[in-house]
């Protein structure tokens, strides 16, 4: 692939990207979620058409207009979620749109090669068995079977040991070991160091769309990979002013969530916060930081533990409840779920508050009057001063871009008095004036005496905001610093789950 | 040959809107002008006789405002659940057992009992009858993610075997041997212009059909309501109680369906009997698309086809069309309304 540019809204993905692999060699490639990986693997399997760039297979230069011109030309993907119909059967599901079975389907032979070739690759798969009575790992086993089924050439696996117990990746290592003895190009995408150290013969390491580190495995070192995939970024200087924590703000002891693959996503988590103090959750994404923050919300019930606010226990409590309690959520998501893209901006700013005085007024039980004057004033004066750029606020908040939608969410969790603020990917995605602008709010926040949870995978950010750092591993805390104590290369270990320090360690940031 | 048909939602004005219907009813009568000639009469004569039935004389006139009501009713029910993101297919059951209820008090209480308070009482009957149908599905969605629209029709068939039991059963008028119906009831709806068939559930729906635009655009009920409709997610995390609105917005689509088939027995039939219902509750959900899931614009939209239902009637006993030609007329212009709808919101793309 060479210089692949690809651009979505407000993002570059790729940004002038080539790689290349040979037949014969495992090509792993590492960085963080929203690093591009996925992305440029798309693009290579035809889901995605670049903006620019090339792609050559075997010495021929070809555009995929889909995944069957991908296939046609021996390229196989096996995704991080997988593709297949639970309803059928493992042999059903690998034939599924293979035109050479005919109409009335010549199940025989199907079975017959399905069995060559996990016999070849030691893939054990029943053909026989429905998808939904099988396994993580041995869905994958079937996604890797049907790949080799269309005679793939070059494998690329998305993130496959993320579903895989321990054991299950130390087989498919193996196995992929003897695709490469056969002959074949494996790409594999990753954000785990151990395991590109265990099974790359090359690395291309990428952050942000570009490619910051092209080496051989027997070059490389786990510190050095962890650096390049973190990298470093030069900060705009910040003014922290000092503050004296406060009361107890959030206090959270041995907190396990249930994530949605159906295993706990968070493992016996406990951390403080007090007033006046940003505490920064540092880590891949996908390692819990989501599900502890829903838990924290309420948006999500814990399996065990116990959940603190102001004192209160919140454990079974409401989102209703917290709200009312003040904390304020800052989500991730922030069109999905931070805002009603058909609702008008003002009615954005209050959705929180639209049953409260000033904003509606009781004439029947529950049933209050809004006071729509009222509402567009407060609006106004949020948009002045948030300097959220929209023509009206009666414009519909799908129409703004990306950075003022982030803003209209700022201004309505900053405004509405609350002391707890959670603040998850604030900054992500977003250009660099409206990043600084966000960041100068959280420590606004922070000087008013407020306590801000920030979660965010961009260490530089974690790490120049907060009082106080924990990082997020599988799940588990295996880490919690102040920051400048810690080199970036330690940090970056941490985060990789090369390192851990003891509870006792960690438990020492909270005295 | 690679053909690709892709569908892609629009932002229509207000023009549009107003102008589709328009367009579809046009030429929906253009092809049953074309049928019709085909059958051997005149179409000047048959549209004639379509609008002298609907509003040829004062009394006409009236039907036709009778008419309406159900629709009205069922229309801004069917509006408000929607707003609320959840599929109300069962407006015609919903109506049936308020129709039932509004009965059964009657004949309970009309011997010994003034019939204003039995009206009353048959009110607040079948909003509860109508809630409680409608109810159930909701609930089965909010807590059990069930279909709405698989239950809703389900629970339409329930209600109407119900209604063929209670008429040979407990409901039945035992002087009638032939045809199961009830007996005569005594609570009723107040004429409002004599010399019609014009009745005070005429005002009524006028009336529920402002409150119900003034609850959905006006109050923080609606607020929430049609935030949980557009977006779920948020809702739940702005602490909204997502379930909650799902139930209620059904309870409050089957009671305002519930309270039509009180209205429709109490004002057009004064007994009920097994046709009390021949798929106005289906017709009801046309009514709400055309009015754009919007109260007031229910209101004209209800009127059209109440005009649509006496003109088919009229048509058909002047020209002695059919029943099934006269029922395939109003089919057609349904289905070019909910193309015409369809044309009006996406926008389609060949190749």
């Amino acid at each position: 692939m060479r210089n692949i540019i690809k651009r979505f809204p407000g993002v570059v993905a790729n940004d002038d990207v080539s790689i290349e692999v040979y037949p014969g060699e495992v090509l792993a490639l590492l960085g963080e979620n929203g690093a591009g990986k996925t992305t440029l693997m798309n693009i290579l399997y035809g889901l995605y058409k670049p903006d620019s760039g090339e792609i050559i297979v075997s010495g021929k230069q070809v555009s995929f207009r889909s995944p069957r011109d991908a296939i046609l030309n021996g390229i196989g993907m096996v995704h991080q979620h997988f593709m297949l119909i639970d309803d059928f059967t493992v042999v059903e599901n690998i034939i599924l749109g293979l035109s050479e079975f005919g109409i009335i389907i010549d199940f025989k032979t199907a079975i017959r090669r399905i069995e060559e070739i996990s016999r070849k690759f030691g893939l054990q798969v029943d053909p026989y068995r429905k998808i939904w009575q099988l396994s993580a790992g041995e869905k994958q086993r079937v996604e890797i079977v049907k790949a080799l089924f269309r005679n793939a050439k070059i494998l690329i696996l998305d993130e496959p040991t993320s579903v895989l117990t321990p054991q299950e990746s130390e087989a498919l290592f193996k196995t992929l070991r003897k695709f490469v003895e056969a002959g074949m190009a494996v790409i594999f995408i990753t954000h785990k160091l151990q395991e590109v150290m265990a099974v790359a013969d090359r690395i291309v390491v990428l952050r942000k769309g570009k490619v910051v580190g092209r080496l051989r495995r027997e070059e490389a070192t786990i510190p050095q990979l962890a650096r390049m995939m973190v990298g470093r970024e030069v900060l705009f200087k910040l003014e922290k002013k000092p503050v004296t924590p406060g009361k107890k703000a959030l206090e959270v002891k041995g907190l396990w969530v249930m994530g949605d693959k159906g295993v706990p996503a968070v493992k016996d988590v406990s951390l403080q916060l007090r007033c006046g103090e940003i505490l920064g959750i540092a880590g891949i994404a996908g390692n819990g930081q989501k599900e502890l923050v829903e838990a924290i919300y309420g948006l999500r019930s814990p399996i065990k533990g116990t959940i603190k606010i102001f004192g209160y226990d919140m454990v079974r409590g409401t989102v209703r409840d917290r709200i009312l309690r003040g904390i304020s959520l800052i989500p991730e998501e922030r069109i999905r779920i931070g805002i009603i893209p058909d609702f008008s901006t003002a009615e954005n700013l209050v959705l929180e508050q639209v049953d409260f005085e000033p904003f509606s007024k009781p004439i029947l039980g529950s049933i209050k009057k809004i006071d729509f004057e009222k509402i567009n004033r407060y609006a106004e004066k949020l948009i002045k001063e948030f300097n959220i750029v929209t023509p009206s606020p009666s414009t519909r908040a799908a129409n703004l871009s990306g950075g003022n939608i982030q803003r209209l969410i700022l201004a309505r969790e900053l405004s509405r008095g609350s002391d707890l603020i959670i603040a998850e990917e604030p900054t992500a995605g977003l250009d660099v004036g409206a990043t600084e602008y966000i960041r100068k709010l959280l420590l606004e926040a922070r000087s008013n005496g407020k306590a801000v949870l920030l979660v965010s995978g961009e260490l530089s950010e974690v790490l120049s905001l907060s009082d106080k750092v924990v990082v997020m591993y599988e799940g588990e805390i295996v880490g919690g610093f102040k920051p400048d104590t810690l080199s970036l290369e330690d940090v970056g270990l941490l985060m990789a789950g090369a390192k851990r320090m003891s509870r006792e360690e960690v438990a020492k940031l909270w005295t | 040959m690679d053909l690709k048909i892709k569908v892609e939602e629009r932002e229509a004005s207000l023009f549009t809107f107003i102008l589709t219907p328009i367009i579809a009813f046009l030429f929906a009568f253009l092809v049953g002008g074309i049928l019709m000639e085909w059958a051997g009469v005149s179409p000047v004569d048959g549209y004639s006789a379509f609008l002298g039935g609907a509003f040829g004389s004062p009394r006409k006139l009236a039907d036709t405002l009778v008419r309406m009501v159900p629709f009205l009713l069922m229309g801004v029910g069917i509006a408000l659940s929607n707003r609320g993101n959840v599929l109300n297919i069962g407006a015609e059951g919903q109506f049936i057992m308020g129709a039932i209820a509004a009965t059964w008090i009657s004949m309970l209480l009309q011997d010994f009992t003034p019939w204003p308070i039995i009206t009353v009482l048959a009110f607040l009957l079948s909003l509860g009858a109508g809630g409680i149908w409608g109810g159930i599905a909701g609930y089965l969605k909010a807590k059990m993610g069930i279909n709405e629209v698989v239950t809703t029709v389900m629970m339409n068939w329930l209600a109407f075997k119900l209604l063929q039991w209670l008429l040979r059963g407990p409901l039945k008028n035992p002087e009638s041997e032939m045809w199961p119906m009830s007996p005569h009831i005594k609570a009723k709806m107040p004429i409002v212009i004599p010399g019609t068939r014009l009745h005070l559930g005429f005002i009524i729906s006028i009336l529920i059909a402002y409150l119900t635009y003034y609850l959905l655009f006006k109050t923080n009920m609606g607020f929430k309501l049609r935030a949980c409709g557009k977006n779920p997610f948020s809702a739940k995390y702005a602490g909204y109680n997502v379930e909650n609105m799902i139930i209620l917005s059904m309870i409050i689509s089957g009671g305002l369906a519930g309270l039509a088939g009180s209205i429709e027995v109490m004002g057009v039939h004064h007994f009920l009997y097994e046709g009390i219902s021949v798929g106005l509750g289906y017709t009801a959900i046309i009514v709400s698309l055309v009015g754009k899931d919007h109260p007031l614009a229910i209101i004209p939209s209800s009127f059209i086809f109440g005009a649509i239902y006496n003109g088919v009637v009229y048509l058909q006993a002047t020209t002695g069309l059919s029943y099934t030609f006269s029922k395939a007329l109003e089919g057609m212009i349904y289905i070019f309304v909910l193309i015409s709808e369809l044309l009006a919101r996406y926008r389609i793309r060949i190749g």
